[in-house]
């Protein structure tokens, strides 16, 4: 009985429904909350600025056409608001992405389910290695992984090409690969 | 020879079998897919790659638990004007039923045989008729605004265009003008209504004619000569065929449908005939695989501007699976379910 399609929240948020804006803010609050917080390593920030985002959204909510892919859109808009808001922060010193979203996208240890299919790692070396992948794989990682987003999602999230994602994704997973096959041996030479 | 180029990532990744190989999940896709890579093992690299792709990461989210969203809703709902009028967050469906319920203004659903009756003389008169699945906007002369639902017409004559014949299916708002108190009545086969600047619904596709008010104050007169009073909440139905007379008050707990320019909303309506009304307003024919779905109960709102979005939201209203072919509708049984 879930009727609740993005298409059918969207259709009854856009005319204003109070429980189409409480049902698609609980739906995506959480994912964009944590989002924002691995992007920017800011709670706070990412706290206020998420409040504003439904507001605005809200507010705006008359002037949005249909929208094809509602998570992406949500991802992406919010996305752009963190990194303005980001910006103010800095005296509005123009400050690229990369920059900004340096220290973005660390995981912990307990973000990391126990059953990996990449074998002999504990989660903590687990999540060290994807730590140390660049600020544009783990943030595929993230959103693939992570968010449950499907490739072309992420395409549309991260302004890529449906290709490129593949090509991140494939050169994040086979460095992981390689680093655990590294640890395995080691581990085997150890116990010798 | 551009067969290595065939196989690369994508050709893997949107390769549902490949998947179920790669998760280890369906014995007959791994074999196939081992036997396929002991014949290939040439695409033995993109193979790995395509598999640690789709076997990925297995995350624990840490998202925020539920009583944060609830808290930062309920600061959020204040700022924009909004109250969250239901405590418990997860009865959605009858939650969103509420909320169409209690936020419309007027409706009046109206269902009548086809053999109208037009007394209108065609010179003095304007018609606006819509193809099956085709929705419009109008704007009528006195500043009324009207929705035309498929396969439906309104005509009235120039010099009083507040006096609106419909067949078929239709949502009105009602430019109220105090200065004069002008009325404005929409008649069917089997009813006038009578209004003083509201909004409803109306619709004559049946042999009978329902109305559903949610606000304002409405008055009908049947074509047998009764005339009834109806309050917001209620709903008559009339069929002058039958002479019968349904006259009762709509709460979320009986079964309604209703129609208002762009969604439907049903209240435990048998799948039946909410796929009667899309035979109607789409000229489709729909078929059932089994009379048991015929019964399935549907509760909660259907946009119906698009068929297709129109047909996936029944499709999960009622767990089944509607395959549109040409302008049939098969209804199956989901095997998912």
């Amino acid at each position: 009985m879930e009727l609740h399609s993005d298409e059918t929240l969207w259709y009854f948020f856009k005319k204003g429904e109070v429980h189409a804006f409480s049902l698609l803010f609980k739906k995506y609050y959480p994912q964009l909350y944590v989002y924002g917080i691995k992007l920017s390593n800011a709670p706070a920030l990412t706290e206020d600025c998420l409040q504003n985002f439904f507001i605005q959204l809200y507010e705006e909510r008359e002037k949005k056409g249909t929208i094809k892919n509602l998570k992406a859109y949500l991802f992406v808009s919010f996305k752009r608001r963190l990194i303005k808001q980001l910006q103010k922060n800095q005296n509005n010193i123009p400050i690229s992405e990369a920059q900004l979203f340096k220290s973005n996208f660390t995981f912990s240890a307990e973000e990391i389910s126990i059953h990996q299919e990449i074998q002999f790692l504990c989660t903590t070396t687990l999540s060290q290695l994807i730590n140390q992948l660049s600020p544009r794989q783990k943030e595929v990682i993230y959103l693939k992984y992570y968010s449950n987003m499907c490739s072309t999602d992420i395409a549309e999230v991260m302004d890529m090409n449906y290709q490129s994602v593949l090509n991140v994704l494939q050169k994040a997973l086979s460095k992981l690969r390689l680093a655990s096959q590294n640890q395995q041996i080691k581990s085997v030479l150890k116990k010798n | 020879m551009n067969n290595s180029n065939k196989f690369d990532l994508q050709y893997f990744l949107t390769d549902s079998s490949f998947k179920n190989w790669a998760k280890g999940l369906n014995k007959n896709d791994i074999d196939y897919w081992n036997n396929w890579l002991q014949n290939n093992p040439q695409h033995i690299e993109t193979v790995e790659n395509a598999k640690s792709i789709v076997v990925g990461i297995k995350f624990k989210p840490q998202f925020p638990n539920n009583e944060k969203v609830d808290q930062e809703l309920s600061k959020i709902l204040p700022k924009i004007g909004l109250k969250n009028s239901t405590k418990n967050p997860f009865t959605k469906i009858q939650s969103l039923n509420k909320a169409i319920y209690f936020s419309a203004a007027a409706v009046v659903l109206i269902l009548l045989s086809w053999t109208s009756l037009s007394l209108l003389n065609v010179h003095n008169t304007t018609t606006h008729q819509t193809n099956f699945g085709e929705i419009i906007d109008l704007k009528l002369p006195d500043g009324t605004s009207v929705v035309l639902n498929g396969n439906s017409e309104i005509s009235y004559e120039k010099d009083n265009p507040r006096f609106i014949n419909l067949k078929g299916e239709a949502y009105f708002r009602v430019k109220s003008i105090p200065s004069t108190n002008a009325k404005f009545w929409v008649i069917t086969n089997d009813l006038k209504v009578e209004v003083l600047g509201t909004q409803f619904h109306v619709n004559t596709r049946e042999q009978k004619t329902n109305v559903v008010l949610d606000e304002g104050s409405i008055h009908l007169e049947f074509k047998n000569g009764d005339v009834t009073k109806m309050i917001p909440g209620e709903m008559v139905s009339f069929s002058n065929k039958s002479n019968e007379l349904i006259h009762k008050k709509v709460t979320v707990e009986t079964p309604y449908a209703l129609w208002r320019g762009g969604t439907y909303s049903f209240n435990e309506i048998p799948l039946k005939e909410v796929m009667f009304n899309l035979e109607l307003t789409y000229g489709l024919e729909v078929r059932y695989s089994s009379n048991h779905l015929k019964d399935i109960p549907i509760s909660g709102g259907i946009p119906n501007q698009n068929l297709k979005i129109c047909i996936a939201a029944i499709e999960k209203a009622t767990g089944t699976r509607i395959i549109n072919k040409g302008n049939i509708l098969q209804v199956q049984e989901n095997p998912i379910y």
